[in-house]
């Protein structure tokens, strides 16, 4: 069977179709992809630790989005339909550790009390990093959407497939194990 | 109120994630979280979160829109026409396994009139042939004409069949 070519896809109308198929209009998702890609990308590179994962399951995000057929009430719940996916997605390929902090971030400060200050940040995000590498991966995504998105209890209920009472449970659970790994990154 | 949360863990949330914690916040709040253990456990884990998120979007590279929309809609496409294309795999099968039926069945319903054909072939040869010999002679070559005909049909038929299955995609 003869392989298709991009310059047959454009002859066939790939795009027109796609304007049929997905769920949106190009401009409109334009609008949408600037708003959101940004944390997503940063959801999706600290949840796998993998640049070039992470920018595949970008990729794969916005295609199941767009393809989704799915009757969207407000912004709020387009934004986390989207991240619902990218976190099915991560749960997918959870294999690899957490991402180790670039230790870039320091050295292009130039004066020295900002560059004490960002060597304190740096450190504390180096922290953080350690610890949140040691919980588990279903912990990491409920407390960043938690507590880096800001989303509800019912939303990350919903996005992680569990109920709202046993999320609370398991959201306590997570944040004092990371508080416990934050201290002892401290003392140690 | 249950042991694991605290009516007010959603607004110490967003004050952090808006950046008003914990100076532009509403007083309360702040009083309300030094006396709530959830709450400043909420406050450190989502300041740290926070500050990891700002930090991280400064650096990070997306694709553009119009790239990722691209895309997609090249993928859309492609998976559309590997759908479509599903139906038409399916009765290529189908056509070749009735054309191998029909072949067997073909074979199977002349086999057993070749021994009554070469019996006629002899009998005519004793009649119009000069010898026994050459009659039974040329029904032999008869015979392996037929079987080496019938081969070849079979291989060419079938070759062309295997080739498109092994080497079409689905």
């Amino acid at each position: 069977m003869r392989e298709i070519t991009l310059t047959d896809m454009e002859r066939l109308g790939a795009f027109d179709e796609a304007e049929r198929t997905f769920q949106m209009t190009e401009e409109a998702f334009r609008s949408f992809y600037e708003l959101t890609a940004r944390p997503v990308r940063v959801y999706l590179v600290r949840m796998t630790g993998d640049d070039r994962l992470a920018d595949d399951l970008l990729q794969e995000t916005y295609y199941r989005f767009l393809r989704a057929n799915v009757a969207f009430s407000s912004d709020d719940h387009r934004r986390n339909y989207l991240f619902r996916i990218a976190t099915n997605l991560v749960h997918d390929h959870r294999r690899k550790p957490f991402m180790e902090v670039p230790a870039a971030a320091i050295a292009e400060v130039p004066d020295a009390a900002a560059a004490a200050q960002a060597a304190e940040r740096a450190a504390r995000r180096l922290d953080l990093h350690r610890a949140m590498e040691r919980l588990k991966p279903r912990e990491r995504s409920m407390l960043w959407l938690a507590y880096a998105q800001g989303w509800s209890h019912e939303e990350i209920a919903s996005a992680i497939g569990v109920k709202t009472a046993s999320m609370k449970a398991m959201l306590h659970r997570a944040r004092q194990r990371l508080v416990a790994l934050l201290k002892n990154g401290e003392r140690s | 109120m249950s042991a694991y949360d605290c009516p007010r863990e959603q607004d110490v949330v967003n004050a952090v994630l808006g950046g008003r914690w914990p100076d532009r916040c509403d007083e309360s709040l702040v009083a309300h979280a030094a006396s709530c253990l959830t709450c400043r456990e909420v406050a450190q884990v989502s300041m740290l979160l926070h500050e990891d998120v700002d930090h991280a979007r400064i650096d990070v590279i997306v694709p553009a829109a119009g790239q990722i929309w691209w895309r997609a809609a090249v993928r859309a496409r492609l998976e559309s026409t590997h759908a479509a294309a599903r139906p038409m795999t399916w009765m290529h099968g189908i056509t070749g396994a009735i054309v191998i039926g029909a072949m067997l069945a073909v074979v199977t319903a002349v086999w057993p009139m070749i021994p009554e054909l070469m019996l006629t072939i002899r009998t005519i040869g004793k009649d119009y042939l000069p010898s026994s010999e050459v009659a039974s002679a040329l029904a032999g070559g008869l015979r392996q004409s037929l079987l080496i005909g019938s081969i070849a049909a079979v291989l060419l038929i079938l070759t062309p069949l295997a080739l498109y299955f092994v080497l079409s995609d689905d």
